[in-house]
């Protein structure tokens, strides 16, 4: 039986009542702690709800629970076709009847048996949060598979309930679903709805009000039962922890079957109580004799039971027989066109991204100069400070020009990757590439990070969480820099228009090209040496249907997406824009004819000529112009590059008022640049994800330093040899 | 059939029922979770180059070739 509310009956733990939530916590008052939890606007809303229920979707990749909390909640979440791509946790809320249902879309996950890092964000919440209920999404076209994570759940507790989604399709194909059936034989609350109907809505709230609130359902979940063996053990070891204070909120037996498993979260916590080196030898021994892993064995009854279930309530499933995708697949993933196809399907991704966003930077950068020149005359009309001038219009303007002029790529981006990726090819991808990528050491969910790379590092960077592999995941986050993101594009577009006649100049750029993806599998194989890796894990991938790519969908993972980016990069970009002025503008001097505006970004800084800069410059020159062909005025828009790859161009122009001719730079400097800003450092904002991402300053540091000094090499060496044969 | 035929040895579109699976402990209760044990009925969904795809409890799952290659059937 599950626990009741001693207050009012009710099956759900933890919602709240009138007259305690009322009362003022730690000095805090609910509202300001749930307005804190749920966001400002929430505060509204609970005062008119005091009872609050938990619920939590769970489920495998793909079955739709990001769609059916969409639809729940009308708030903008995560939606794709990439298996298992929600890594974050996502909540949202619906009110019913003066009720608030707090809901969790959980990550995807095939098990709970904590095996990725995915699993373990599942696992931790449905184990320590105990959520009122457990809402297991099942896909109709799938359900023995979609269900097992199902029985897991209903091991650890008795408040679970099933939705099964995916009617429509369901229904195309012929299959019937009984699902009195399926209530009967599970013992949970079962409903069954396609995510895109508009009734389906109200119908799951009705659905998760009744399981929580009425005697209508029952709540016995079905009790799996094992092998002899398995049995036999399980009693051993409930026995000897049967009277435990740790762990004593779960079921013994949930408990006894983790050590069985060999869980090793749940293992070191109830070491702390207890030796199991007893209960271990045992399970070794049992091992041992019957020839089998205990988990396996466990996992293969519960699909056994579930086979039954299912086949006994469900009718219209052709297995073994080839689908649409398949067919597809012939193509899409033919041994020589299927690579031909995702050549040309990504070089079409890149330059629609390219085009379609250049006229829209156009116009928000007209749109800035002219706001910005609007404000500073009527600054200037009133008489206000040029100090303050300066600050709002170079300083703060600028900085939130800097972050807009960088959206449009980011949102085109991310909206192509999301049509990919809700259409199942982006999945497919992976596939493809596993082949060529595995050769240095890395799978193909890597290729993802890669491509996402050439869009803005920021991006790439983000997208490595998909990799399951801790060193291939590091790898990816380390090797990003090496990948040209647009803004350095721009720099080669600049540089060898000038210097190369146009056939050249796309040699070259190409070649540049190659060199970064050189360099990235090369790191490959680097950290495949000096990185010890976790017993890695080979490729195992579900590749989902192919399914026509939902408008919905597609502008909810845009959305998305191009939200966290913001948060991320957009507010370092900004405040790194705001630090750039204070640093060039602190002391505030007048421009007079001995300074120059130099613009990072949108924002002008200026430098007085003989600046730190060109000190800096010319301090360097010994170094730099015997290694690299580096004189200072091409030293300064390097440093000034750092932080962010944009300014190389315009400082390049401000160094050389005249504009760079070709008698300026001999071609080996010209290849020496070139090659050097293709890679040699990854801006701020990268730099900032690699710290958020992985955690770790060690690594950050090595982010940053190892592009560099590999850069400083690679470039030294080619020079050396350009100059000795030119 | 030959004793130790491995996934990759199967023709396309051949039904196969897996026999043993040799490969780390991590890989096997990973494929376990997805169904793929053995007594498990699977169909070789391609076999050419690069992984291997099956087609198992109606969902299409592709497999390392490396990998593939330690799923005796
Ligand atoms: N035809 C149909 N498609 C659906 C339905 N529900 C979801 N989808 C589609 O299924 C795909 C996966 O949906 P998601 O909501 O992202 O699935 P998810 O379970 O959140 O996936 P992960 O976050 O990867 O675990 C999307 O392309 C949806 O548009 C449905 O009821 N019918
Ligand atoms: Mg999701």
């Amino acid at each position: 039986m599950p626990k009741q509310c001693p207050h009012c009956g009710k099956r759900s733990r933890f919602h709240r009542h009138r007259s305690r939530a009322m009362k003022p916590k730690l000095g805090l008052t609910n509202e300001t702690k749930y307005s804190k939890r749920y966001g400002r606007g929430f505060k509204k809303d609970f005062n008119d709800h005091s009872i609050e229920h938990k619920i939590a979707f769970l489920g495998n990749p793909n079955v739709g629970k990001s769609s059916l909390f969409n639809i729940l909640s009308g708030s903008h979440v995560h939606v794709g076709n990439w298996p298992g791509k929600t890594v974050e946790k996502k909540e949202g809320h619906f009110i019913l009847s003066d009720e608030y249902f707090s809901l969790v879309d959980l990550p995807g996950a095939y098990s709970l048996s904590a095996r990725s890092e995915e699993e373990l964000v599942t696992r931790h919440f449905i184990v320590d949060e105990q959520p009122d209920l457990i809402c297991v999404i099942a896909d109709a076209t799938r359900l023995e598979r979609t269900l097992f994570i199902a029985l897991q759940a209903m091991e650890l507790t008795n408040n679970v309930a099933i939705i099964i989604n995916m009617k429509d399709i369901a229904e195309k194909e012929c299959i019937n679903l009984d699902v009195g059936l399926l209530e009967e034989k599970l013992g949970v609350p079962v409903l069954y709805v396609c995510a895109y109907e508009d009734e389906s809505i109200i119908r799951i709230k009705k659905f998760i009000y009744d399981s929580l609130h009425t005697k209508k359902y029952t709540f016995t979940p079905a009790i799996m039962m094992y092998s002899q063996k398995i049995e036999y053990m399980i009693q051993n070891i409930s026995i000897q922890i049967a009277d435990r204070k740790l762990l004593s909120e779960y079921p013994t037996r949930w408990v006894a079957f983790r050590i069985l498993e060999g869980d090793r979260i749940v293992k070191d916590e109830l070491a702390k109580e207890y030796d199991l080196a007893d209960i271990e030898n045992k399970i070794e021994k049992l091992a041992k004799e019957e020839q089998f892993d205990p988990a396996v064995e466990i996992s293969k009854r519960k699909y056994g039971a579930l086979h039954q279930i299912v086949y006994s309530a469900v009718s219209g499933y052709e297995d073994f027989k080839e689908t649409t995708s398949d067919r597809i697949d012939k193509t899409l993933l033919h041994k020589s066109w299927g690579y031909l196809i995702l050549i040309v399907i990504f070089a079409a991704f890149f330059l629609i991204t390219f085009y379609a966003s250049s006229p829209i930077i156009t116009g928000i950068d007209w749109v800035f100069v002219q706001f910005s020149s609007w404000v500073l005359t009527s600054l200037e009309s009133i008489n206000s400070p040029a100090f303050l001038n300066s600050l709002l219009v170079n300083g703060v303007i600028a900085g939130i020009a800097a972050v807009l002029l960088f959206l449009p790529i980011i949102a085109i981006f991310y909206a192509l990757i999301a049509i990919l990726e809700d259409s199942g090819y982006l999945a497919r991808s992976a596939y493809l590439m596993d082949k060529v990528m595995g050769k240095f050491g890395m799978q193909g969910s890597a290729f993802l990070s890669l491509i996402m790379g050439f869009g803005c590092n920021v991006a790439g960077v983000m997208a490595t969480r998909t990799i399951k592999n801790k060193r291939e995941r590091t790898t990816m986050i380390i090797a990003n820099s090496f990948i040209p993101c647009a803004a350095r594009l721009g720099v080669i577009a600049f540089l060898t228009g000038i210097f190369f006649q146009p056939w050249l100049a796309a040699i070259i750029m190409l070649l540049l090209y190659g060199v970064s993806i050189l360099l990235v599998l090369l790191t490959g194989l680097i950290f495949k040496l000096f990185y010890e890796s976790d017993d890695p894990l080979p490729l195992i991938l579900e590749l989902p249907e192919y399914r026509r790519p939902r408008f919905r969908s597609v502008m909810n993972l845009t959305w998305e997406r191009t939200g966290i980016f913001l948060k991320k990069a957009g507010t370092f970009i900004f405040v790194a824009s705001l630090v750039i002025w204070f640093l060039s503008n602190v002391p505030y001097v007048k421009p007079t004819e001995n300074t120059v505006l130099l613009y990072v970004g949108m924002s002008p800084v200026i430098v007085t000529k003989v600046s730190i800069a060109e000190f800096l410059g010319r301090g360097l020159e010994a170094i730099t112009i015997p290694l690299f062909g580096f004189s200072w005025k091409m030293v300064v828009p390097l440093i000034f590059g750092i932080p962010a790859k944009e300014v190389i161009i315009s400082a390049l122009s401000i160094l050389y008022p005249g504009g760079i001719t070709k008698v300026l730079w001999t071609i080996p400097q010209v290849i020496s640049f070139l090659l050097f800003q293709l890679t040699y450092a990854p801006c701020f904002a990268t730099i900032a994800v690699i710290k958020s991402e992985t955690k770790s300053w060690k690594l950050t540091a090595v982010g940053f330093f190892y592009p560099l000094i590999v850069t400083s090499i690679l470039t030294i060496i080619v020079f050396q040899i350009f100059s000795a044969i030119m | 059939m030959s004793q130790n035929d491995s996934l990759i040895d199967k023709p396309e579109n051949a039904v196969a029922t897996v026999k043993v699976i040799k490969a780390g402990f991590k890989a096997i209760r990973f494929l376990a979770d997805l169904g793929i044990h053995e007594g498990e009925k699977i169909r070789i969904v391609k076999n050419d180059i690069g992984p291997v795809i099956v087609e198992v409890k109606g969902t299409r799952v592709a497999i390392g070739r490396g990998l593939a290659g330690k799923i005796e059937v």
